[in-house]
C-alpha cells in the first residue's frame, strides 16, 4: 500500500485549522447541543493531530491515544447527552444564555 | 509486567477493587450504611498499602506509571481527604430520595482518577487519570437532577472540562510531534527554549499550560468555576476544590519539574502573570460575595495563585513549600466545607452568609473549627496556613522572586478582608426575628456525630500542624524531595 | 496518495465550518458525519488504516449516532432552526472570524517554522498497535476500560426517568 509523504507542517495546519474552527463553535453557538458538538470537533482534531505525529515518527503510539480520545469522546458523549436530556426537561430550553442563572 | 509490578499498584487496584464490590452490593442488597462501610473500609485499606509499597519505591510500572515518594506521598493525601469527604457526606445525603449508593462510586472512581494524575510519567496516564476524574465529576456536580442550579453546573463543567481535554490534548500532540516520546523522564531539557528554535513545542507548552490553568480554575480561565462551585453539592464542592486541584498541581509540577519550566522565559512569564492575576483577582473579587459557596470559590483561585509561586521558585524548596502548602490547604478547606456540610441537608445547604450570624452561639464547636479554618486561610499563626504561606515565602526569596511575593503579602492582606468578615458574622448576636427565622430553619437540625468527630480532628490538626510542623516537613522531605 | 491526502483534507475543512455554521441540527450533524469521514481517508492516506476504520466504526457510527438521538428526541425541528437563524447574524460572526483568521496565519507560521519532516514512513499495521496495548499501554486499557464504566454510572443514574417507587433496603 502507498503512503502520503505530506510535511508533518500541513497535517498539524489541518488539524490546527480544525481545532480552531471548533473553538469558534464553542464561542459562537448559544445552543448547548452545538457546543457540545463543537467539543467533538476539537477532539477529533486532537487525534489528528497524534495520528500526524505517530505518522511521522513511525511509531503506534500516535494511534493508541487516538483510541484513548475515542474513549473519552465516547464516556463525555454519554454523560453529556444525558445532562442535555435533563436540561431540556427542565428548562424546556437549550440556550446557554437562559439557563444561566447563577451569577455574581 | 512481574509480580512486584502488581503490588507497586496496590493502592489503584484496591481503589478500583472497592468500586466493583460496590457495585455488586448495590445490585444484591442496596443498603446506604453498608455501602458507605466499604468505601470507607477500601480507601483504608489503599492508604494502609501505601506502607506497604513504599519499599518498593521509585518503581517505574510500564512507561505511564511511576511510584516514587512523591506519588506516596500525595496518593496519601488524596485518600484521606477522600475518606474524610465521604465521611462528612453521610448525613448529607441520607435523605436523598433516589439512588444515594451510585455517589460512593463516582467518588471512589474519582479519587482513583487523581491518583493515577499524581502517578503519572506519560501523557497517556496524564489524559486517562484527568478523564476518570472528570467524568465522576460531571455525574457528582449535577447528582441530584431535581435541585436547582445542578445540571446547570453540571453543563458548565462539562463543558469546561470537555475544552480543558481538548486543549490539553492538542498541547501533547503538538510536543509529540517534536520529540517523538509522551513519557515525562524522556524530555529533559537543558538550555532555552525561545520561539526561534522550537516553535512548536513552545506552542505544545502553551496550550498544555491553557488546558492545565483551565483545570485549576487559574485566572484568567476561572470564569465558569464560581457557578459550578455554588452549583454543585456541597460535599462534591469540597472534593473539587481539594482533592481535582491537588492532582492536577501535583502533575503539573512533576511535569514542569522534569522538564525545566526556566527553559522557557515566555513559559515562566506567563505563568508569573497568571500567579498574579489569580492571588489578586481571587481575593478581590471574594470582597463582594455573600454566597459562602462563592467565597470559598474565589478564595481557592488565591490559594492556588500562592502555590504558583512556590511552582515558580522550583526545585526542592519549591516542591517541598507546595507539598506542604497543599496539606494546609486540604485540612483547612475540608474544615471549611465540612462545616457548612453538616449544617446542610441535600435538599437546603447553608450557603448565605446571613445565615451564619450568630452561628456560634448556636453551635458553638462548629463555630470555633470555622473561625479557625478562615484564620488559617487568611494566613494568621499560629494555624497551620501561616506556616504554608510563610514556607512559600521562603522559598521565593530564596529565588529573589520580589514582585511575586510583594503580590502575595499584598493580597494576603485583601484577603483577610472577607475572612475576617466571615468569623465576625458568626459571632454576631441575632435579633429576634431572626432568631425566629434560624429556629425554623434549623431548630430540628441534628449535627452528625461522625461528623462533629471528623471536623474536630481537623481542627486540632490546624492548630497542631501549625505550631509543630516539624514531623510534617520531615516527612515531606523524606518522600517529595526526590523528585525536586 | 498526496492527492488523496489534500483532496480529503479540503473536505475535510469545508464540513466542519459547515458543521459550525449550520442552524438545523441534522444537517450540522451529517455534515460532521462528512467531517469524520474525510478524516478517516486522511487516517487512510498516513498509513493508518486501523484508527481509520476506528474512526468511522466508532466516532461516525457510534458516537454521532447517539447525537442523531438525541436530536431526535429534543425534536430540534424548524422552529428551533429559525431561532438558531435569529440568533446567528453577521455581527456574531465578525469579531471571531477575525480572530479566527488571525490565529491561523499565526498557526501556519508557527508550523512551518519548526522542525520539518514528512510523514507517512510506513504503514502501520494493526499487529503493531496490538503489541502497543498489550505492552506498554497495558495500563492505559485498563484505565480506559474504568473511564467507561465511570461514563456508564454517569449515563445511568442522569438518564434515568422520574422514580415511580424508592425501593431501599435501609
Amino acid at each position: 500500500m502507498n503512503v502520503a509523504t505530506v510535511p508533518m507542517n500541513v497535517g498539524l495546519i489541518l488539524a490546527g485549522v480544525l481545532f480552531l474552527f471548533g473553538v469558534i463553535g464553542i464561542i459562537v453557538r448559544r445552543n448547548i447541543f452545538f457546543i457540545l458538538l463543537s467539543i467533538e470537533i476539537m477532539l477529533n482534531a486532537a487525534g489528528l493531530a497524534f495520528v500526524v505525529a505517530g505518522s511521522h515518527w513511525g511509531q503506534p503510539d500516535g494511534q493508541v491515544m487516538f483510541i484513548f480520545i475515542l474513549s473519552m469522546a465516547a464516556a463525555e458523549v454519554s454523560v453529556g447527552l444525558a445532562l442535555v436530556l435533563q436540561l431540556y426537561n427542565h428548562y424546556k430550553s437549550l440556550d446557554v444564555d437562559e439557563i444561566s442563572k447563577m451569577s455574581g | 509486567m512481574t509480580i512486584t509490578d502488581v503490588i507497586t499498584l496496590l493502592p489503584l487496584i484496591l481503589l478500583s477493587a472497592t468500586v466493583v464490590v460496590l457495585m455488586l452490593v448495590i445490585a444484591f442488597y442496596r443498603n446506604y450504611q453498608i455501602s458507605i462501610l466499604i468505601t470507607l473500609g477500601g480507601q483504608l485499606l489503599a492508604f494502609l498499602s501505601l506502607f506497604v509499597i513504599y519499599p518498593y519505591a521509585p518503581r517505574q510500572i510500564t512507561p505511564l506509571i511511576v511510584l516514587d515518594g512523591y506519588s506516596v506521598f500525595y496518593m496519601g493525601l488524596l485518600i484521606a481527604a477522600s475518606f474524610t469527604i465521604v465521611l462528612l457526606s453521610y448525613s448529607y445525603f441520607i435523605k436523598f430520595e433516589s439512588n444515594r449508593e451510585e455517589y460512593f462510586i463516582l467518588i471512589t472512581l474519582a479519587t482513583l482518577g487523581s491518583s493515577i494524575l499524581v502517578s503519572s510519567n506519560h501523557f497517556a496516564s496524564f489524559f486517562l487519570g484527568l478523564e476518570i476524574l472528570s467524568v465522576s465529576l460531571y455525574t457528582l456536580i449535577s447528582y441530584q437532577r431535581y435541585q436547582e442550579h445542578r445540571i446547570e453546573a453540571g453543563i458548565k463543567y462539562l463543558v469546561l472540562a470537555g475544552t480543558t481535554a481538548a486543549f490539553l490534548l492538542f498541547g501533547m500532540a503538538l510536543i509529540y510531534a517534536e520529540l517523538g516520546t509522551m513519557e515525562f523522564s524522556n524530555m529533559a531539557f537543558t538550555g532555552e527554549i525561545t520561539t526561534v528554535n522550537q516553535p512548536i513545542l513552545l506552542v505544545g507548552w502553551g496550550l498544555l499550560t491553557v488546558g492545565i490553568a483551565f483545570k485549576l480554575a487559574l485566572v484568567p480561565f476561572q470564569v465558569w468555576t464560581p457557578d459550578v462551585y455554588q452549583g454543585a453539592p456541597l460535599p462534591v464542592t469540597a472534593f473539587i476544590a481539594t482533592i481535582s486541584k491537588g492532582g492536577m498541581f501535583a502533575l503539573m509540577l512533576r511535569f514542569f519539574t522534569e522538564v525545566p519550566v526556566g527553559s522557557s522565559s515566555s513559559l515562566w512569564g506567563a505563568f508569573a502573570i497568571i500567579a498574579i492575576l489569580s492571588m489578586l483577582l481571587g481575593n478581590i473579587l471574594a470582597i463582594v460575595q455573600s454566597n459562602v459557596k462563592r467565597i470559598l470559590a474565589y478564595s481557592s483561585i488565591a490559594h492556588l495563585g500562592y502555590l504558583l509561586v512556590a511552582f515558580l521558585a522550583g526545585g526542592v524548596r519549591g516542591t517541598e513549600a507546595v507539598a506542604f502548602y497543599f496539606v494546609a490547604y486540604f485540612i483547612t478547606s475540608l474544615s471549611a466545607f465540612g462545616v457548612i456540610t453538616i449544617l446542610s441537608r441535600q435538599d437546603h445547604e447553608m450557603e448565605d452568609l446571613n445565615d451564619f450570624k450568630g452561628m456560634f452561639w448556636r453551635y458553638p464547636l462548629l463555630g470555633i473549627i470555622l473561625t479557625v479554618a478562615m484564620l488559617s486561610l487568611a494566613g494568621i499563626p499560629p494555624m497551620v496556613g501561616f506556616y504554608g504561606k510563610f514556607y512559600i515565602a521562603f522559598a521565593g526569596v530564596d529565588q529573589s522572586l520580589w514582585l511575586l511575593l510583594i503580590v502575595l503579602v499584598g493580597s494576603s492582606v485583601i484577603g483577610l478582608f472577607y475572612y475576617l468578615r466571615v468569623v465576625i458574622t458568626t459571632f454576631m448576636r441575632e435579633g429576634d426575628e431572626e432568631a425566629e427565622r434560624k429556629e425554623l430553619l434549623f431548630g430540628k437540625l441534628i449535627i452528625s456525630r461522625t461528623g462533629s468527630a471528623v471536623l474536630s480532628i481537623l481542627g486540632f490538626l490546624m492548630l497542631a500542624v501549625g505550631i509543630f510542623p516539624g514531623p510534617l516537613l520531615s516527612l515531606i522531605e523524606k518522600l517529595v524531595s526526590g523528585m525536586g | 496518495m498526496n492527492i488523496a491526502f489534500y483532496l480529503a483534507a479540503a473536505i475535510a475543512i469545508v464540513a466542519t465550518l459547515q458543521v459550525i455554521v449550520q442552524t438545523n441540527a441534522v444537517h450540522a450533524l451529517l455534515y460532521m458525519i462528512l467531517s469524520l469521514l474525510s478524516v478517516a481517508v486522511i487516517f487512510y492516506t498516513l498509513g493508518a488504516p486501523f484508527v481509520a476504520a476506528l474512526e468511522v466504526i466508532i466516532y461516525a457510527g457510534a458516537i454521532m449516532v447517539l447525537f442523531i438521538f438525541v436530536v431526535m428526541m429534543l425534536n430540534l425541528g424548524p422552529q428551533s432552526s429559525e431561532q438558531e437563524r435569529s440568533w446567528m447574524n453577521l455581527s456574531t460572526w465578525i469579531v471571531p472570524s477575525i480572530m479566527a483568521l488571525i490565529l491561523i496565519a499565526e498557526l501556519v507560521f508557527v508550523l512551518t517554522q519548526g522542525a520539518s519532516g514528512t510523514t507517512g514512513a510506513k504503514v502501520i499495521e494493526p499487529q503493531q498497535i496490538s503489541l502497543a496495548l498489550f505492552g506498554p499501554y497495558l495500563l492505559g486499557v485498563e484505565l480506559a476500560s474504568i473511564l467507561l464504566l465511570a461514563g456508564l454510572v454517569g449515563a445511568y443514574h442522569l438518564g434515568r426517568g422520574r422514580d415511580q417507587r424508592i425501593e431501599r433496603n435501609v
